[in-house]
């Protein structure tokens, strides 16, 4: 027995966490698994789980099949399977990044062992561009010849075409020709003449239309190479890439190593230190000294730099996060007590509206520029801002690790962080006085029946009975936050995965477009669970039976 | 020597020139450790009556008066016991009469708190309950943690406002018998709104007909002279009962048909006699459809 | 001219340090870059560790547009740029965001095309038939387009073109070639900052990557731009490169390398340490044998990373190898589309400031007249070539570079006249006010400013 209630605990433990966190969906599962009316759960996830994921799966399958063929001149949809090759494409991009990073400071055994190991694989690399090169210049020839063959009787067809279009035109001209002498000759109206003239221009146009059919069916076949002509390009390119890293790799284990470039300093130290002891000059001597000073300088400055690593979309994504969730404090820190006080006051309420209503329907992108002004005048030498030095440094006090460095804070940060709390500031005001003036009055009675000090009306009764709704509000704000940040991102090329997306669109490549799509589905993945954190927060802050609507 | 006194109170709603009076020229003498109910049909303007004595809503003409003294405004003194009861729905029951008892008593220690917050939640029996939030008891039981929160404050003057109406008749009963048990190991002036003829003969002293609103005043009162304890279960047998309960009903029923004949004959449109500051949700709960609220505010 | 003097002291101070590092004031460093091809020697100097040799850890990193790559130059967020030519010069007479700019390295000459949509082709096509081959004859004019521009007016319509940026050399590069043509580009005035008066046709700013997508959609019918994007709409088929920049002017300095005054004058050696790894740059990618680019292969890889200028491999080699494709079926050489190094081409040429000036005069984004002296002065505030000449002779020493591969220590900055304009116009940097009065359209100074 005792076995069976520690199962129903869990049991419920379980339904719980599933109920606060608001994926019902799991529900019937869980159920199921605890042997719980096994045929209603089993309903329940064919209704509930197993149709949706079909339906999801016959939209990747439309997807699949439409994207190929649905293209503008600028590129075609990418289907599901080259998003995901995007997505490792973006993480071996991360991992070259980690590879080079950890190339920069690894020392003694260890960097030959790695060095003689990337040689090793980058004489193989080479060998296999080289193969997928020819390859793919096979492919590309064997295409070639394909479409010249298939181009070869279009042209022909088209030349024929326009040589007797060429002979038609002489004929006509004769024609003409001898209409304009008759007219001349006033034989014949001028009206015929000019007839003739259109009737002519008329057949003209009749016949260039014919050609550029050909024409453009001849366009239409170089401006579709066959598939497997880019396939083969693609991942000749993609060795290539690999081949190019790799002798990257070694530049950097064999030079540009910071072991190494210690290494050379000290040797230089130990040379001049040498020629400083044979020096009789003292002009030698003090020259000598110098350099041996800056050299141990360099030597140390060596020790503790890092390789300078490339964005990547991982990162992209962390530093977005940050962005927005600075932004929402910002916007929640200045929303609820400002909201409060509307909701309280009702002049500080009339005040307020004519900013409210002016400010809230101005796009992210005018605030960002004003912000790039109004908030750029506190940072005039940003380098040197103690913000931004102190959110950047190493290190804390000399020895606790900053967690932040790694997000290399700057002003379009916080500009960014600023347009995020100025569009996410307005949902979580306008809720949190909606909040607090719709008090139930009844509270408000028992409040002034137990004659509550305003701070311990504030506190006892205004705020937390204004809580659900202030959550509401907050949640669309981060909604909200989340997707102006992208866009605020774009502009202000401040690192994050609005960039990301700005720099794939101004890269134009082929993988442009999945690249795009793949950051699209970050957002939404990453947006759909800052949702889930505040459903949950707005839950476990409501006071009702908790069956907000999710 | 009264306790608690209404002396000539009126209470109007409105702007000038279009005031409606809901309560006009109530006096009303109750007192000490005396048990009176208003009775009165629903739209007569009891909940005002009750405000008005418990100095939320301030009487436009005349006074009230308790123990000789003015009353200004609301106050732990006069205990306010509400229709919906009223809890605070993010606070346990315990959260909810702890509140009120560190409000009344802001002197006693953490440990004399959480005494007296156990002593009142025995009372009224829900010491099994305690740590749970409003949305998780019932009716009944929500009803007895507001008396155990209004009797915490210890207050001088009870006043409940037709406490028991949104119970169904079993809990109804069991809480008459529970209000009753207290009132009489603890005597104190009670003032009870109701609708309910019988709770009215069963519970107090002297009976109050409130007539129709608007304008509504008191009628003349019945007295109950029935020896207390009193059994509900051989009531019914008591002369003395059948007596004032077909009385006050056969007077309640007449006030009702003069008041249909009388808005007939003036044709003035109802006006909505319940003040937009003090009206009462539904007995739903009502935190439901507050949810829904944030999507219209996006 | 406290500046001049700290970089000739710093290049006497080094000069007898036989290839040492220089004793850099900042050694971390990040610039900035927009993403065309012609940022290749910023990208090369990091990847192939030229930067890393002159003690130097640089962080390239792209930027969205050119006003606010040259903002974040200007607030201090970057140390240094890739930029349009006339960006430090419009920015320090104060034409847009006003600053002072300078700059010690010309990135590349050449590298723009003039791209017209499919449908204006053929109707060049037809008013010159000798355009109506396949490969037809080089270098275009805009004569053939001059019908279609006057069919438009006369319908009450402005066939729209785009270029990049108002004081690109795009702008200048497709006004000239409009006016070579005698289509009238239209004129900046004190209260027109697009350019639009008087014009026969209307020229906007567009962003580069937008550019192929305007001429399909029709918002533009023409337009200026550098490289990868000419190649782009021949690869996707939505518009003809009728004339590169090569054939407006042949070798004409396209972007440089930028810095802020204040920063210059803070880092004296630090910049001319990156001024000695962009020359080995530029060295690097223009490195021929027996005829053959044999570096721009490499350099094309690098600069199809995503982080770089990443298009495809494919189409930045397009353009990149020394060929450059006008139709699918038309192929040619152009050794010379983009030069970094040869030609002594990446010294900061006086001549080339004026040059942009006498543009800027002569399409009214200078409003007002001015003495020929006042072109030589801003020149030189604006360009530096004794940086790059204390970087030249650091390299020389280092025995990287040839000495005739730089222009002699007594040169004076400015080119010998030249006349290889499409319009062959002759060009004379010394003679600002002569060379703006010898064009039909645009402003005309009085002859009398030339000798104040």
């Amino acid at each position: 027995m005792a076995d069976s209630s520690i199962k129903d605990k869990i049991k419920y433990a379980l339904l719980k966490g599933i109920d606060v966190s608001g994926f019902k969906v799991l529900d019937p599962p869980v159920r199921l698994a605890f042997g719980e009316e096994p045929q209603k759960q089993v309903r329940d996830i064919a209704k509930y789980m197993v149709l949706p994921i079909l339906f999801v799966l016959a939209c990747l399958g439309i997807w699949t099949v439409m994207g190929p063929n649905h293209k503008t001149k600028s590129g075609e949809v990418p289907t599901p399977a080259k998003i995901l090759t995007a997505y490792e494409d973006n993480k071996r991009f991360d991992e070259r990044q980690e590879e080079k990073a950890s190339d920069f400071i690894v020392e003694g055994a260890e960097r030959e062992a790695t060095l003689a190991e990337a040689e090793a694989e980058l004489a193989r690399l080479e060998a296999e561009a080289a193969r997928l090169g020819e390859l793919s210049d096979e492919i590309a020839a064997a295409a070639k010849e394909q479409m010249d063959a298939r181009i070869a009787p279009l042209r022909s067809e088209l030349e024929s075409l326009k040589a007797k279009h060429g002979e038609l035109e002489d004929q006509r001209e004769a024609e003409m020709t001898a209409l304009a002498g008759k007219v001349a000759e006033k034989q014949a109206e001028p009206a015929e003449l000019v007839a003739m003239v259109r009737e002519h221009e008329k057949i003209e146009d009749a016949e260039g239309a014919t050609e550029d059919v050909i024409e453009s069916r001849i366009d239409e076949i170089l401006a579709n190479p066959p598939e497997e002509v880019k396939e083969a390009q693609m991942a000749a390119n993609r060795v290539a890439d690999e081949v190019q890293h790799y002798k990257k790799r070694i530049a950097i284990l064999t030079n540009e190593n910071r072991n190494v470039k210690e290494a050379e300093y000290l040797e230089k130290i130990a040379k001049d230190e040498a020629e400083l002891a044979a020096a009789t000059e003292p002009k030698k001597v003090i020259r000598e000294a110098k350099s041996i000073a800056r050299n141990a300088e360099r030597a140390e400055s060596a020790t503790t730099q890092t390789y300078p690593r490339t964005a990547t979309i991982f990162w992209q994504t962390k530093r977005s996060l940050a962005t927005v969730f600075v932004g929402f404090l910002i916007a929640a820190a200045l929303a609820i007590p400002i909201g409060i006080m509307c909701g309280l006051n009702r002049i500080v309420m009339a005040c307020l509206t004519p900013i409210i209503s002016i400010f809230r329907p101005v796009s992210p992108v005018v605030w960002l520029l004003i912000f790039q002004i109004i908030i750029g005048a506190f940072f005039p030498d940003p380098e040197k801002h103690p913000l931004f030095v102190s959110l950047n440094q190493d290190k804390w006090f000399g020895w606790l690790p900053n967690p932040v460095a790694f997000l290399q804070t700057n002003p379009a940060m916080i500009f960014s962080a600023c347009t995020v709390a100025m569009c996410a500031l307005w949902p979580a005001l306008v809720n949190t006085a909606l909040g607090v003036s719709s008090i139930d009055k009844d509270h408000m009675n028992v409040a002034k029946v137990l004659r509550l000090g305003f701070w311990s009306r504030l506190f006892k009764i205004v705020i937390p009975s204004s809580l659900p709704l202030v959550f509401a509000g907050l949640r669309i704000s981060l909604g909200v936050g989340w997707m102006v940040l992208i866009a605020a991102e774009a502009l202000s090329s401040s690192d994050g995965l609005g960039k990301f997306v700005w720099d794939e669109y101004q890269n134009g490549s082929s993988q442009s477009f999945a690249n795009i799509i793949l950051a699209c589905f970050v957002v939404g993945i990453i947006g759909f669970f800052l949702d889930r954190i505040m459903i949950f927060l707005q839950r476990l802050v409501s006071f009702d039976d908790g069956s907000a609507t999710a | 020597m009264s306790f608690l006194e209404l002396d000539q109170v009126s209470v109007a709603f409105g702007p000038a020139g279009n005031r409606t009076e809901v309560l006009s020229d109530l006096n009303l003498k109750v007192a000490e450790n005396e048990f009176v109910a208003v009775i009165g049909f629903s739209g007569s303007g009891k909940s005002t009556l009750i405000n008005t004595l418990s100095g939320l809503e301030p009487p436009s003409t005349g006074e009230v008066r308790m123990a000789g003294r003015r009353v200004t405004g609301p106050g732990p003194d006069r205990g306010l016991m509400f229709q919906n009861y009223s809890l605070l729905p993010w606070l346990s029951v315990n959260e909810n009469v702890a509140l009120a008892v560190r409000t009344a008593f802001p002197r006693l220690s953490k440990a004399e708190v959480a005494d007296k917050v156990a002593h009142y939640v025995r009372m009224v029996k829900l010491d099994h309950a305690g740590d749970k939030k409003p949305h998780e008891l019932s009716g009944g039981m929500r009803q007895r943690a507001s008396l155990a929160r209004t009797l915490s404050l210890d207050p001088q003057v009870l006043l409940l406002d037709e406490p028991l109406s949104a119970l169904d008749a079993l809990t109804r009963s069991e809480l008459q018998d529970q209000i009753l048990n207290i009132w009489e190991t603890d005597r104190r002036t009670v003032v009870m709104i109701t609708n309910d003829v019988d709770e009215a003969v069963l519970m107090a002293d002297r009976i109050i007909p409130l007539t129709m609103g608007p304008g509504a005043t008191l009628a003349e009162e019945f007295a109950v002279n029935m020896a207390r304890p009193r059994d509900r279960h051989t009531l019914n047998d008591h002369p003395e009962y059948m007596r004032l309960k077909s009385e006050i009903t056969s007077f309640m029923m007449h006030l009702n048909k003069e008041s249909k004949e009388l808005t007939a004959g003036k044709v003035v449109p109802m006006p909505d006699i319940r003040p937009r500051d003090f009206s009462l949700p539904s007995a739903t709960p009502r935190l439901k459809p507050r949810a829904q609220h944030p999507t219209s505010a996006a | 001219m406290q500046f001049r003097n700290t970089i000739l002291l710093a290049a006497i101070g080094i000069g007898s340090l036989h290839a040492e590092q220089l004793d850099v004031e900042k050694d971390e460093l990040k610039f900035g870059f927009i993403k065309l091809t012609d940022c290749a020697p910023i990208v090369i100097a990091k990847e192939k560790g030229f930067f890393e040799e002159e003690g130097l850890q640089v962080e390239v990193i792209a930027q969205p547009n050119w006003k606010q790559l040259l903002d974040n130059v200007i607030t201090g967020e970057l140390d240094g740029a890739h930029m349009l030519s006339g960006q430090p010069i419009a920015a320090t007479i104060g034409f847009g965001t006003k600053a002072h700019i300078v700059t010690p390295y010309t990135l590349d000459l050449n590298g723009n095309g003039i791209t017209v949509s499919n449908a204006i082709w053929e109707q060049m096509q037809e008013n010159d038939e000798s355009l109506d081959t396949p490969t037809p004859e080089h270098p275009i004019s805009a004569d053939s387009l001059k019908p279609i521009v006057e069919e438009a007016k006369e319908d009450g319509k402005k066939l729209p073109m785009g270029m990049v940026f108002p004081v690109s050399t795009h702008n200048y590069e497709i006004r000239y070639w409009l006016a070579a043509s005698d289509i009238h580009p239209g004129m900046y005035t004190s209260t027109d900052l697009k350019g639009f008066t008087d014009g026969d046709i209307e020229l906007s700013t567009t962003p580069p990557p937008q550019m192929p997508a305007t001429l399909e959609s029709g918002k533009n019918v023409a337009y200026c731009v550098g490289e990868p994007w000419n190649q782009q709409a021949v690869a996707k088929g939505i518009g003809v490169p009728v004339t590169t920049n090569y054939d407006i002017w042949k070798n004409n300095p396209e972007k440089v390398f930028g810095v802020t005054r204040d920063w210059a004058d803070e880092n004296p050696n630090t910049l001319i340490a990156v001024t000695k790894a962009l020359i080995k740059a530029g060295k690097w990618l223009d490195a021929e044998e027996d005829g053959k680019l044999v570096n721009r292969e490499e350099a094309c890889r690098i600069l199809s990373q995503p982080n770089y200028v990443g298009a495809d491999f494919d189409v930045i080699k397009n353009s990149m190898t020394g060929y450059f494709y006008f139709q699918k079926t038309d192929k040619r050489a152009m050794p010379d589309f983009n030069v970094f190094f040869k030609y002594q081409s990446s010294y900061p040429y006086y001549s080339d400031g004026v040059w942009f000036l006498t543009q800027m005069r002569r399409w009214g984004q200078i409003t007002e007249p001015k003495p020929a002296s006042w072109y030589h002065e801003v020149a030189k505030e604006v360009y530096l070539p004794e940086v790059y000449m204390a970087a030249a002779e650091h390299l020389i020493e280092e025995g990287f570079l040839e000495e005739d591969e730089v222009p002699a220590a007594d040169f004076d900055g400015y080119k010998p006249a030249t006349d290889e304009f499409i319009d062959g116009i002759s060009y004379d940097g010394r003679k600002p006010i002569d060379y703006l009065n010898s064009h039909k359209i645009g402003n005309k100074d009085d002859a009398s400013l030339a000798s104040k």
